[in-house]
């Protein structure tokens, strides 16, 4: 009806609303590095954070990046405070029925990082312990899956990879398992002492999306060619290696399209 | 701007977990509220006692758990005492941070009861010969139970909705992080909000009415 009354002028999409606007919202986790952290003057840094600014550069607007914990990520979509999730968020088909998820543009392998007074070495060890990971994350549904099918020991679900590690320095858990990148980035940090990786946790590889809202095709489209233009382009692999470091992991599937 | 379709078909199959993590709440709650009317009748002894030491520590308690967030409270009973190697279960963390927070509201709630007590009432019990705690236990206790009894049932309803802070000590077995898994598994976030908004409300309802009817049971003469 309003687009009659406008004289069969489309209503602009979110797409347009993003250029129209001049500025691009980002809900990027900021606790989760080497993804999204924050240097010593408080600025956000970080894989997602340098994916948002290319991509508002694409778009030729502004980068705001709008500091989201894991379980608000839709929430904040929803409410219209972000208009894409750069979150590592996983792609699986439930939150699918929910918001609209882009091809992958990162990919995450799982390990195991224990305290050293546990005795856990492998991730067959970690049956039968107190385990725990970060509420909402792919992993820390698979981990608590996999608690389940053991049968014994226990699962908790923490709010923030900051406090999982917390609870892993002081034994409150024998070990979890999160993203190589994250393990490799706490570990190191020297900030928790005790804790190493010491193994993969046979999970699938974690795929992660850009999302946006479900309906906004416009705005999917043009996100898809962006991190294939990422990958062309070779900044994928040049991002990859400034936060991670390595090769970059392949995006692709084979034999399957998308 | 709110673009969001409901659905409810999926969400409501929840609904039995939901519940299940209902009844934990309400037995966090129930139990977080005896252990903290029982510290809170000693806290209230201690600051009759005059001993110096013992009212120190009512006046140290009471002051942090008024004047901190429950979630401070609940957080620190996990990770701060894990600190010193004391781990607690996420859901003891939850119950020793509720019932701290509970002993310190309802010993100031008592302490107005008590100012609502004549003093005489302890007189009349000291020259009957009874001892000053026979006073206390026998004469004070009852009538500032009764005087106290409404104000705490507001208490109560304070530590059903407190138990929603476990989520931040890695709780997952109480309504709240029921909710949190379930939202994180499916991004299904307004309806399962919105369902357990809705039983905690009734849970809160539950005992505000319940606490009434054992009120008249209890206080007629």
């Amino acid at each position: 009806m309003a687009a009659t009354a406008l004289g069969g002028t489309a209503q602009a999409d979110k797409l347009d609303d993003i250029i129209g606007s001049g500025t691009l919202r980002c809900a990027v986790v900021l606790d989760f590095p080497p993804m999204g952290a924050r240097d010593a003057n408080n600025t956000p840094i970080g894989f997602d954070v340098d994916y948002c600014k290319d991509l508002a550069k694409a778009l030729g607007v502004e980068a705001e990046i709008v500091e989201t914990p894991f379980p608000e990520r839709i929430p904040a979509l929803m409410s219209g405070r972000v208009d894409v999730g750069v979150a590592s968020t996983s792609d699986t088909l439930e939150r699918a029925k929910t918001v609209g998820m882009t091809i992958p543009y990162f990919a995450f392998e799982m390990v195991v990082t224990a305290n050293a007074g546990s005795g856990v070495t492998s991730f067959e060890g970690m049956k039968g312990k107190v385990v725990g990971a970060t509420a909402g994350t792919y992993e820390a549904i698979a981990l608590e899956n996999q608690v389940k099918a053991w049968g014994s020991g226990s699962f908790r679900p923490y709010q923030t990879q900051a406090d999982v590690f917390l609870a892993l320095a002081q034994g409150q858990i024998d070990a979890t398992v999160s993203t190589s990148t994250v393990a490799q980035a706490n570990v190191k940090s020297g900030r928790f002492a005790g804790l190493s990786v010491v193994g993969s946790a046979p999970f699938d590889t974690d795929y992660v999306a850009l999302f946006t809202n479900r309906e906004e095709y416009g705005l999917i489209n043009y996100l898809n060619l962006f991190i294939n233009q990422q990958v062309r382009t070779g900044r994928y692999a040049e991002l990859y290696e400034k936060w991670v470091g390595g090769a970059a992991p392949d995006l692709t599937v084979g034999s399957v399209y998308r | 701007m709110f673009t969001y379709t409901f659905h409810w078909n999926q969400a409501l199959k929840a609904l039995p977990q939901m519940l299940d993590g209902a009844l934990v709440t309400l037995q966090i709650a129930v139990l977080s509220m005896a252990i903290g009317l029982v510290c809170a009748i000693a806290l209230t002894a201690f600051r009759l006692s005059g001993n110096r030491l013992l009212s120190a520590v009512a006046a140290v308690w009471v002051e942090i758990a008024r004047n901190t967030p429950a979630l401070f409270q609940i957080y620190m009973a996990h990770f701060g005492l894990g600190n010193f190697g004391i781990h607690l279960s996420p859901y003891a963390a939850l119950l020793a941070g509720i019932a701290f927070n509970n002993a310190g509201y309802l010993a100031e709630n008592f302490r107005g009861a008590l100012k609502a007590i004549p003093e005489t009432q302890t007189r009349t019990g000291r020259s009957l010969g009874m001892t000053p705690v026979q006073t206390f236990l026998f004469i004070v206790l009852p009538q500032m139970l009764r005087i106290g009894y409404l104000p705490a049932t507001n208490q109560m309803i304070w530590a059903i909705l407190m138990t929603s802070l476990g989520v931040t000590v890695g709780m997952n077995m109480d309504l709240a992080g029921v909710t949190q898994e379930l939202n994180a598994r499916s991004f299904r976030t307004f309806e399962f909000f919105a369902i357990a908004a809705v039983i905690y409300y009734l849970i809160a309802k539950f005992v505000t009415l319940a606490a009434r009817a054992l009120a008249w049971r209890l206080f007629r003469y």
